[in-house]
């Protein structure tokens, strides 16, 4: 999973723990998800999107994985 | 109350436990920390509630759940192949020769005694707590409770 959030916080100038306050979590848990360590919730990547006034596909985008499978 | 209160209250609490351990060892009455223990965890359940400054996020939910259930996977197989030998002290029926029977005094020997059995329970208590907090540390950073920040 791929997202933008730190994109929308430099065009917001808003600092990880800024978000983290606005949100109601820790910075730690902003970080590790910008840093692609944690997929959040559905609920918490509402709320992400949400502060931020886009569409939760704008701020979070499913990496496809193609599986190639082989036919004998 | 503050975090560092919280914190500074379940050190003492740890502090006296450890003391009424003591105590309960020097007078031989092990009813006295198992009470001191329920109690201590309850009252550090109580103050944990009134905490305002410590945010417990779904990120901190998740390390917490996994870390449990892992414990739990690994500890049950544990303690069951620790109670299936205790059990064996129970239905242990030694083959005795025919004519002790007639002995009423005749006793099966021990295979566990209640002393091994105390330090199979410390193994078990420190093997629990071990894993627990393994289990947390690879969750937490797994899920990047150690990540450096680049702002």
């Amino acid at each position: 999973m791929k997202n933008k959030i730190k994109v929308y916080r430099a065009m917001h100038d808003l600092t990880q723990e800024d978000l983290a306050r606005a949100i109601g979590v820790t910075r730690q848990t902003i970080l590790a998800i910008e840093k692609g360590k944690y997929v959040p919730s559905l609920d918490l990547a509402f709320k992400i999107a949400r502060y931020f006034q886009v569409t939760i596909e704008d701020v979070f985008q499913y990496d496809e994985v193609h599986i190639t499978i082989e036919v004998d | 109350m503050k975090k560092n209160s919280f914190y500074l209250l379940t050190g003492c609490i740890a502090l006296t436990l450890l003391g009424v351990f003591w105590y309960s060892v020097e007078i031989h009455n092990p009813l006295l920390i198992e009470i001191a223990f329920i109690a201590g965890v309850v009252l550090i359940g109580l103050a944990r509630r009134n905490v305002t400054d410590l945010i417990e996020d779904e990120r901190c939910a998740k390390i917490t759940e996994k870390a449990a259930l892992r414990t739990f996977q690994v500890f049950w197989v544990v303690l069951c192949a620790f109670s299936i030998g205790a059990v064996m002290q129970i239905l242990y029926v030694p083959a005795f020769p025919r004519e002790h029977f007639a002995n009423v005094t005749a006793r099966p020997p021990e295979i566990i005694g209640p002393r091994l059995m105390g330090y199979f329970q410390l193994f078990l208590l420190c093997l629990m707590i071990f894993l627990y907090v393994g289990f947390r540390i690879y969750y937490a950073r797994k899920y990047g409770d150690w990540e450096i920040d680049e702002e």
